[in-house]
């Protein structure tokens, strides 16, 4: 007796819930997180929650999505059925790669490994900009014409590790 | 400041929220708003960063306060992506996707946004650079913003001298090489522009800065709804 759980009909739906599973979790926080937008608190906190998430949502799915795949190959003998579901599978396991890239991340450059110049052999025009930060008895400098091109620099002054954002 | 519990956070630049950002921590993923340093999404959610006082200055003043200072160096490749001096000027024609014409204010004023004694205020950057003294409160706290001698940058100060019970009567002159800005009428003392008296009875003390944010309007606004306006009769 056919197994109904392995018809042909049933993997596909699977095929077709782990690719609208995987679609949403790589297309819902690009969907909020973009430039131009506002955002609400609470959908940014969902948009998040699916970004932390989707790694292993993702894994996943692509697993299931295959197995589903191999399990419905043999009782699919349809030839464009067979792609069909192929395509659908592979689509599934691109998508979990998808969902571990940040394009944001990708984009911007945060300066990693500051370096920097003492006050009195720094070679900008007076006229710059810059955000000035002192703890104890160090200061520093952060010109706005880098902060503005790298918006974030990882840093240490007077011991105390701070960030700089723009 | 990014350390929470003991814990240095390295952060990665995760995502554009209103036109500001978000931060990832490498050490736990959590993520973080730029805007306000807090944390909304992960272990560490709901915490906040210490921030840290800063000023914008420019770099001219800043070396004359600060000659043993050091200064961030540019990142030789790149270089060809750095801003314009007048970046400032091309972004005023950007669009926003908030607007808030309250007071008459467009979207892209260039406030000065206080956020202290449990009340927000902003003050339009061009009336306080024309002022150069703006005598004023933040919530019942009398506070003074102060054009430096350069003209351009500006500090916020608590106007409460130690010692003193009321707020003082502060005068601004035209800067002298000894770097005195600021005469007061309560102690007759002389004051630089990092809020120190340099010489009179006050000799010694300082002025307790306040944290001022350089911010277009829409972008005050939205995370301060509650905030009043310098010069807007409110």
């Amino acid at each position: 007796m056919k197994n109904p759980a392995h018809s042909p009909r049933t993997l596909a739906l699977v095929l077709l819930a782990c690719l609208a599973l995987s679609l949403l979790c790589v297309a819902y926080p690009i969907y909020v997180i973009r430039p131009f937008r506002h955002q609400g608190a609470r959908e940014l906190a969902l948009a998040l929650a699916v970004i932390r998430y989707r790694p292993l949502i993702t894994i996943l799915t692509a697993a299931t999505a295959i197995l589903a795949l191999v399990a419905s190959w043999r009782a699919q003998p349809l030839k464009w059925r067979r792609i069909l579901s192929a395509a659908a599978a592979a689509l599934v396991v691109v998508l979990s790669f998808l969902a571990r890239v940040n394009v944001y991340e990708l984009m911007f450059h945060p300066i990693a490994h500051p370096s920097f110049t003492a006050a009195r052999q720094v070679k900008l025009d007076g006229a710059e900009k810059v955000i000035a930060v002192r703890i104890g008895p160090k200061a520093r400098a952060y010109p706005i014409r880098v902060m503005a091109y790298h918006h974030m620099v990882n840093d240490v002054l007077g011991g105390v590790p701070i960030v700089a954002t723009y | 400041m990014r350390e929470v519990d003991g814990v240095r956070l390295t952060f990665h630049l995760a995502g554009i929220n209103n036109q500001n950002f978000l931060m990832r921590d490498e050490e736990t993923g959590t993520y973080w708003q730029q805007i306000t340093g807090a944390a909304i999404s992960g272990p560490l959610a709901g915490r906040r960063l210490t921030l840290v006082l800063s000023d914008e200055l420019t770099l001219a003043t800043w070396k004359s306060e600060q000659p043993q200072g050091s200064v961030l160096d540019d990142v030789s490749r790149y270089i060809s992506g750095y801003a314009a001096r007048d970046w400032d000027v091309h972004m005023q024609r950007a669009p926003t996707v908030l607007d808030f014409p309250e007071h008459a204010l467009a979207a892209r004023d260039l406030m000065l946004g206080i956020q202290a004694y449990g009340a927000s205020r902003a003050f339009p950057y061009d009336r306080v650079l024309a002022e150069k003294l703006v005598k004023d409160h933040v919530g019942s706290e009398p506070v003074l913003l102060v054009v430096g001698p350069d003209d351009q940058s500006v500090r916020a100060f608590r106007n409460r001298i130690p010692g003193v019970p009321a707020s003082a009567g502060f005068y601004r002159i035209a800067a002298e090489p000894s770097g005195v800005l600021l005469l007061d009428d309560a102690t007759g003392s002389q004051w630089n522009f990092q809020g120190c008296a340099i010489s009179g009875k006050a000799n010694g003390l300082c002025l307790e800065p306040i944290p001022m944010l350089k911010d277009y309007w829409f972008d005050w606004r939205n995370y301060h709804p509650q905030t009043t306006v310098y010069g807007k009769g409110n």
